[in-house]
């Protein structure tokens, strides 16, 4: 250990980049010649990578303990500096570097176990999963490539590499979900989970704007260091100075343009976590998840279960130190993740595919990590996220097992995910069962499982916990920019706790329906014919008219090891893991590990008083919730054959089919959000085309054409045509000829006092003047004199007048005022400017004279 | 260590390269086995070169031994190859093929000796050479942080759409590289005038060749296109003649003697009113060619119409014009004005652009129209970096440039090959794609991936620089943080039409029977999109290396820009007397267009300067 230590400094911990990048390598390698190198190699290169990745994470988890040993005051940390990336300009002329950095604590150490250890167990359930797939290679590339981007997620030492991250794993979602292409449905599923996650993307990319401009950095230390900055308040009313006409609108003008501030902290934080909304499929952009569950069942395992969807729990961790600054934003998590929670619960009830009711519980969980963190519960709520981990991969490798099994007989994919073609698979599939037996009872809480201990953790702390103010009194800014932040409600515990509390009875409830109806009871698959096609959404579950006896046909048998030892680590890991963490026999083990990294986060969480004492009375509701669940599935669906659950159907036909189509929120979100963008990019289009096309181009061609359409008249080619022209231009220019004009021009030397005035010349052009401005002509003769040149006094003005005389004897005059004023006192044209030394013309007095022209 | 070892020591990480490019196509082609591992090769050296090394910078600095004439054999390599091409024989046109593309190999690797010194602050490999001294005419090019890029762009993407040209086009071979020259010759001209009437020179040269490219090898309505592309871009132009006449007419006025230098009209500080005009007159110029809302509606004409070569050149280069121009001049010459407009430009680019452009582009069911539109969206988070202001937001532009270069040039490459397959771009046409072309299929994603904008490709970087200079900028004032916000929201948009037309041409069932027996991506098309592939993981992964160059460029910039407003400020708002500002000395004036009689001394650059400013009457 010693030797790492000394091998690898804590300040160039190089063994970061190797997790990093061998992933990476098995992607390229897989991708580029996998086709060419045969499935033996693509297996070792997909497993072997992610092994070794493994097997490094644990020698930093190791180095980790030891370094975090020596001195438990401070979080200790291993960093891998990589290379500039980027130099990005702060507020004021400031500018500050992004670095490829990686670095490792108690936080992402044990997330990067959890993610190489889960993800080398299902790319080896997948080498026997997808064996027959043409697209084997493909598959690894994506799974490694995921990896690879997990890692960076994870590992990244700043916003823009988590990012890196963020995205790229969305991008292998994308097209892991979508790697059976050739089906649109597959395909529309994967573009929808991408875009739908970049509407959480774009959350982050304006976390990270608001980021650079409050905190001034964009890395965690600098962030960390950064963060008092986000207690600023931001006005976000009116967008511009005032609302437009507000003074005109009386009342209603002053309330729309009364200003609304919010703290930096809270718009920070809830854009970050628009961000986990997306990667972490909570309302309102959860609809992505359980259309993800068209990918390969280990996908779904993988990165819609155990590490992906995780991300957002990661990033509220990881941004905590922002987090606690915002009592709204901490509320709108916990909140939006009990909803979630909730929420989702009840869709799962009436789901009949195993994948989606595994899907839609998951939704649900991370449900309850958010409700944990948004609490204050940081490690509660990360605790969950590795014991859902085990749990849940191992329920999605289990069904994946069930469905492998179904579909050797089936060959439908839709069709052999259906409960209602399964039933008593116990006898053919012991390992399966086993293993599934041990993740459910950990998910529906059965006491000491793991699932039961971080559950009833979050439970806790969702009543007993809150987010205290920043800031005594909560008050922000000065003078007129002062407002109050928003303090955690009084209610906030009360009602998070009934949310959570009622999602874990309905938790119990419909997983152990899932599990009863997969396991228990008569193997309903024998009816099923072997090229039978799901008919296209009916309603009336549990009714399938299949009247013909069993048919031949291959019996469901159980998987290969590459398949069941996977599902054996991860139910013995969902049974055992949750002693890391268990407050109820005093292991305190996973609170002490992160206690370090949440150190600044927890200063302003506030439990209230007596919680200490809460403890054993909430153990006890989270063992009925339990009870509750599971012996009301069991009497529904085992004591009473499933008969109260047709009652129910066939009571409430309305609310059973909108609960089975998710309460129809994917049509509400068709109908309104897309519906709204697609007209607003319909009338772009025609608006594109008509408008801005039909006015720059359309309507001045027209113009010049029209143009030219008239002046094509003139141009006929008819000598008399022109020759009428000619004759009509010539009269016109001998009446120009003929009408005399007289203009005159002053020009003069203001401080002598010398003026002139000048006559315009033309044809023929005869001249008399009045220069001494007596009224009378200085001689009634006409001349050629064409200027007169004269002094003035000081404030002495004159009358200059001019006749004009052309060759025909026509006469026009003018007369011009000339005037000297006073001469100008003020002295020098020149000012210096004592800041920059620039020497500044000013205007000119206006002391020349200012001729009046007369005609 | 012998130097032979050390010879072979440094060749290993190369042959390496070349070895993993060589071993990656499955075809039995040793052409296209080469190729890839030279590109392989290349892209090592290029990385290795590129490194940030700041004692390598300390050295070149020191001693930079800039070969003069470099620029000017670059632009005049493409130009004199096209006047010879005219002496080949019609008849021979492997002959006319082989030579053109040998010119512009050979300018290519000539052009990489841009990179041989820093691009410190100041000009680079300055040629100046007299050319209507009676009206103070230059020749005199240079290239710096801002433009240098753009030049390496135009000489890669160049040969590259030529190349891909000859696989599609079969007629007339001696004009279309005669067209091709001299585009090439006139778009590296434009980059590196720094004297205004060569830029106007080059700027209309290269618009004769894109015309008869457009017109004679374009589609079905390719005069209706020609003549749409000619007129917007020439009304443009005008304005900007008329602009410049005036700017080099007032230096006249004030210096005495006539100039149209970049370097000596830049020192103008026209009155109020006047500098308003100039800057509309320069703006309308760049904004149609970029081109912005409203003046974008020729671009997705001249795009479908042209074959794909030109349109390669048309969105990897002729639009950057647009953006360079924009950098170069308004900001460089006329940053009052700018500066003022800027937060409404703004508005424009986001609103009418990145937002506007991808509403638009997602409706569209032709691929190319489609792209063209995408380019409307890109060039939007360019020009907004530019109005941003900040130094990262000019990086970010300079970089999106070279990345909407690289990957529309792709993109427009790719459809080129579906195109010359089906002779039709309607998507509806399309659909499974994926299974018969899967190599195709791969590109096309991979090209999809870097438009969208995601990490780890070079859209990302150049986007993201954008929207975090328009946060901090102080140009837009207090609406900064909003249109940030919105310019964010833009990447939403880009991946609903990118990957819409992804799904709907590539996924999916293959129903349509004429697209059963499409042949995959053939050697010539992977030998040319293959530079643009690297180049999309290196920009995604090591921005710096690009950034790091252009970095005292986009700082000039943003000082220009800075003393331009500082000028306009202080100049009366009622004055009608244009001034010149005092000499800037340093680096930035070498070469600075001396007057015949009285030459002003150049302040030192550490110094105040204190010279009176010259005046004149308007």
């Amino acid at each position: 250990m010693q030797g790492l230590i000394a091998l690898f400094p804590a300040d160039d911990f190089t063994l970061l980049a190797f997790i990093v990048l061998l992933p990476l390598l098995g992607a390229f390698v897989n991708g580029v010649f996998g086709k060419r190198l045969g499935r033996e190699a693509v297996t070792l290169m997909g497993l072997g990578t992610v092994g070794v990745a493994f097997v490094l994470s644990v020698v930093t988890f190791l180095v980790l303990r030891e370094q975090q040993g020596e001195g438990t005051e401070k979080a200790a940390r291993l960093i891998w500096h990589g290379w500039d990336w980027a130099s990005i300009s702060l507020r004021a002329g400031a500018a500050s570097r992004i670095s490829v950095n990686f670095s490792v604590d108690a936080l992402n150490g044990t997330m990067a176990l959890v993610v190489t250890g889960v993800g080398f167990l299902i790319h080896l359930y997948s080498s026997k999963y997808m064996e027959d797939d043409p697209g084997y290679y493909r598959f690894f590339c994506y799974l490694n490539l995921f990896i690879f981007s997990m890692l960076v997620l994870i590992l990244g030492d700043s916003l823009p590499v988590l990012f890196v991250g963020w995205e790229g794993v969305g991008l292998c979602s994308y097209l892991l979900i979508g790697f059976w292409f050739q089906e649109t449905k597959n395909a529309a599923a994967g573009k929808k989970a991408f875009i739908t996650n970049r509407i959480g993307d774009f959350g982050l990319l304006a976390a990270m704007g608001l980021l650079v401009y409050y905190a001034g950095a964009l890395d965690w230390s600098g962030i960390e260091a950064g963060s008092r900055n986000l207690l600023t308040p931001v006005a976000i009313w009116p967008l511009g100075h005032h609302f437009p006409f507000y003074d005109h609108l009386g009342r209603v003008g002053e309330i729309l343009n009364a200003r609304v501030y919010v703290s930096a902290a809270t718009l920070v934080g809830l854009a970050l976590f628009l961000g986990c909304a997306g990667k972490s499929a909570q309302i309102p952009l959860y609809v992505w998840l359980p259309d993800a569950m068209a990918g390969p069942t280990p996908v779904s395992a993988l990165i819609h279960a155990a590490t992906m969807v995780t991300a957002g729990v990661y990033l509220v961790c990881r941004m905590s130190m922002v987090f606690v600054l915002s009592p709204a934003a901490m509320f709108t998590i916990a909140l939006v993740g009990a909803v979630t929670a909730f929420f989702a619960a009840t869709i799962a009830f009436a789901q009949n595919d195993i994948k989606k009711v595994l899907a839609y519980s998951t939704v649900s969980q991370l449900g309850y990590m958010f409700l944990g963190v948004g609490v204050g519960a940081f490690a509660a709520g990360f605790f969950h996220v590795i014991t859902h981990a085990f749990f849940k991969a191992c329920l999605f490798l289990g069904a994946g097992s069930v469905i492998h099994a179904m579909h050797a007989r089936i060959h439908d994919t839709d069709a052999s995910q259906d409960m209602r073609n399964m039933g008593g698979l116990r006898k053919y599939l012991p390992y399966t069962f086993m293993t599934f037996a041990a993740s459910w009872a950990a998910i529906v809480g059965l006491p000491f499982t793991s699932g039961f201990f971080s559950k009833d953790e979050i439970l806790l702390k969702a009543y007993t916990s809150s987010i205290g103010l920043p800031v005594a009194g909560g008050t922000l800014g000065e003078g007129a920019d002062e407002m109050k932040l928003m303090a955690w409600p009084a209610w906030g515990g009360t009602v998070l706790y009934v949310l959570g509390l009622l999602t874990a009875v309905m938790t119990a409830f419909y997983m152990t329906r899932l599990f009863l109806g997969i396991f228990y009871g008569e193997f309903r698959g024998w009816k099923i014919k072997a090229n039978y096609k799901a008919p296209a959404h009916d309603h009336d579950h549990g009714h399938h008219a299949h009247e013909t006896g069993p048919l031949d046909g291959p019996k469901p048998h159980e998987s290969a090891w590459q398949m069941w030892v996977p599902l054996a680590i991860l139910g013995s890991l969902a049974l055992v893991a949750g002693f890391w963490n268990a407050p109820l026999l005093h292991l305190h083990g996973f609170d002490e590990w992160l206690e370090p990294v949440f150190k600044q986060a927890s200063e302003n969480v506030k439990t209230i008083e007596g919680a200490e004492g809460l403890m054993y009375p909430f153990v006890g509701l989270a063992v009925a919730a339990f009870a509750i669940g599971v012996g009301g599935a069991y009497w529904v669906y085992i004591t009473r054959k499933g008969e109260p659950a047709k009652r129910f159907v066939e009571a409430a036909p309305g609310l059973h089919s909108l609960v089975q189509d998710k309460w129809r929120v994917d049509e509400a979100y068709d109908e309104v959000v897309i519906g709204s963008v697609d007209s607003l990019a319909e009338i772009a289009v025609v608006g594109d085309k008509w408008v801005v096309d039909g006015i720059l181009a359309r309507a001045s061609a027209f113009i010049v054409s029209a143009l030219g359409t008239v002046l094509r008249y003139f141009q006929t080619g008819v000598v008399h045509a022109y020759g009428a022209f000619m004759v009509v231009g010539l009269g016109w220019m001998a009446w120009l000829l003929m009408a005399p004009r007289a203009e005159a021009k002053t020009s003069n030397d203001a401080a002598a006092g010398a003026f002139s005035v000048s006559a315009a010349p033309g044809l023929g052009y005869k001249y008399r003047w009045d220069a001494n401005g007596d009224g009378q002509w200085d001689s009634n003769d006409y001349g050629d004199k064409t200027e007169v040149n004269f002094n003035l006094d000081v404030a002495q003005s004159r009358k200059v007048r001019l006749e004009v005389k052309n060759a025909f004897g026509r006469t026009a005059s003018t007369e011009v005022t000339l005037s000297r004023p006073k001469p100008d006192k003020s002295g020098g044209a020149f000012e210096v400017n004592p800041d920059d030394g620039t020497i500044k013309r000013l205007e000119p007095t206006p002391n020349a004279p200012t001729p009046e022209v007369k005609p | 260590v012998s130097p032979l070892a050390k010879l072979i020591f440094d060749i290993v990480p190369y042959a390496l390269a070349f070895t993993l490019g060589a071993l990656i196509p499955r075809r039995k082609s040793t052409f296209e086995r080469v190729s890839l591992g030279i590109v392989g090769a290349f892209a090592l050296l290029a990385i290795r070169v590129l490194w940030p090394n700041p004692a390598a910078a300390a050295v070149s600095a020191e001693g930079a031994t800039e070969w003069k004439p470099l620029l000017s054999l670059i632009v005049f390599l493409p130009i004199f190859g096209a006047a010879a091409v005219l002496f080949l024989p019609r008849q021979s046109p492997h002959l006319i093929k082989r030579f053109t593309m040998l010119v512009l190999a050979v300018d290519f690797f000539v052009s990489l000796g841009l990179l041989s010194v820093e691009w410190s602050r100041g000009w680079h490999f300055q040629h100046i050479v007299p050319w209507i001294p009676s009206l103070g005419i230059r020749y005199h090019v240079a290239v710096d942080g801002v433009s240098a890029w753009l030049v390496l762009l135009s000489t890669l993407t160049t040969p590259i759409a030529l190349y891909v040209s000859f696989g599609s086009i079969t007629t007339r071979i001696k004009d279309l590289c005669f067209a091709f020259l001299l585009l090439h010759g006139g778009m590296l001209g434009a980059f590196v005038s720094l004297d205004l009437f060569l830029f106007f020179v080059f700027w209309e040269l290269m618009l004769v060749p894109m015309i008869v490219l457009i017109g004679v090898w374009g589609g079905v309505e390719r005069i209706k296109a020609a003549y749409k592309f000619f007129l917007y871009t020439m009304a443009g132009s005008m304005l900007m003649l008329a602009a410049i006449l005036y700017m080099a007419w007032t230096h006249l006025k004030l210096a005495g003697y006539p100039s149209f230098d970049y370097l000596a009209l830049s020192r103008l500080v026209l009155p109020r009113e006047a500098a308003w005009c100039c800057f509309i007159g320069f703006f309308l110029a760049f904004a149609i060619k970029v081109p912005m809302f409203p003046f974008h509606t020729w671009l997705p004409d001249a795009h479908v119409q042209a074959p794909t070569g030109g349109s390669i050149i048309l969105a990897a280069v002729l639009l950057k014009l647009g953006t360079y121009g924009y950098i170069r001049f308004c900001m460089g010459m006329l940053g009052g004005p700018a500066w003022i407009a800027a937060a409404t430009l703004a508005g424009i680019a986001i609103g009418g652009g990145i937002i506007y452009g991808a509403l638009v582009a997602w409706k569209q069911d032709d691929v190319k129209r489609l792209v063209a539109y995408s380019s409307v969206a890109h060039m939007g988070f360019v020009m907004l970096g530019l109005f941003g202001g900040t130094e990262s937001g000019i990086q970010g532009s300079i970089l999106q440039m070279l990345n909407h270069g690289v990957s529309t040039g792709a993109l427009f490459l790719l459809v080129g090959v579906i195109y010359d397959r089906r002779h039709t771009r309607l998507v509806r046409e399309f659909g499974g794609l994926a299974k018969i072309m899967p190599v195709y299929a791969v590109l096309f994603v991979i090209v999809t991936m870097s438009s969208v904008g995601v990490p780890g490709t070079n859209g990302f970087v150049g986007e993201f620089l954008v929207v975090l200079g328009t946060f901090v900028s102080e140009t837009l004032g207090p609406q900064a943080k909003l249109q940030g916000t919105l310019a964010a929201a833009g990447v939403i948009l880009a991946a609903v039409y990118m990957l819409s037309v992804v799904q709907k041409m590539f996924f999916g069932p293959l129903d349509n029977p004429k697209n059963r027996r499409l042949p995959d991506i053939n050697v010539r098309e992977v030998v040319a999109v293959a530079p643009f592939i690297v180049l999309i993981f290196v920009i995604g992964f090591f921005p710096n290396l690009f950034l790091s160059r252009s970095q005292d460029g986009a700082r000039t910039v943003v000082d220009h820009y800075r003393e331009g407003l500082r000028a306009y400020r202080e100049t009366d708002p009622d004055s009608t007397k244009a001034v010149l500002a005092p000499r800037r000395g340093g680096p930035l004036e070498r070469g600075y267009p001396e007057g015949p009689a009285t030459p002003e001394p150049a302040a030192a650059p550490d110094q105040q300067p204190q010279a009176l400013n010259a005046e004149a009457g308007k």
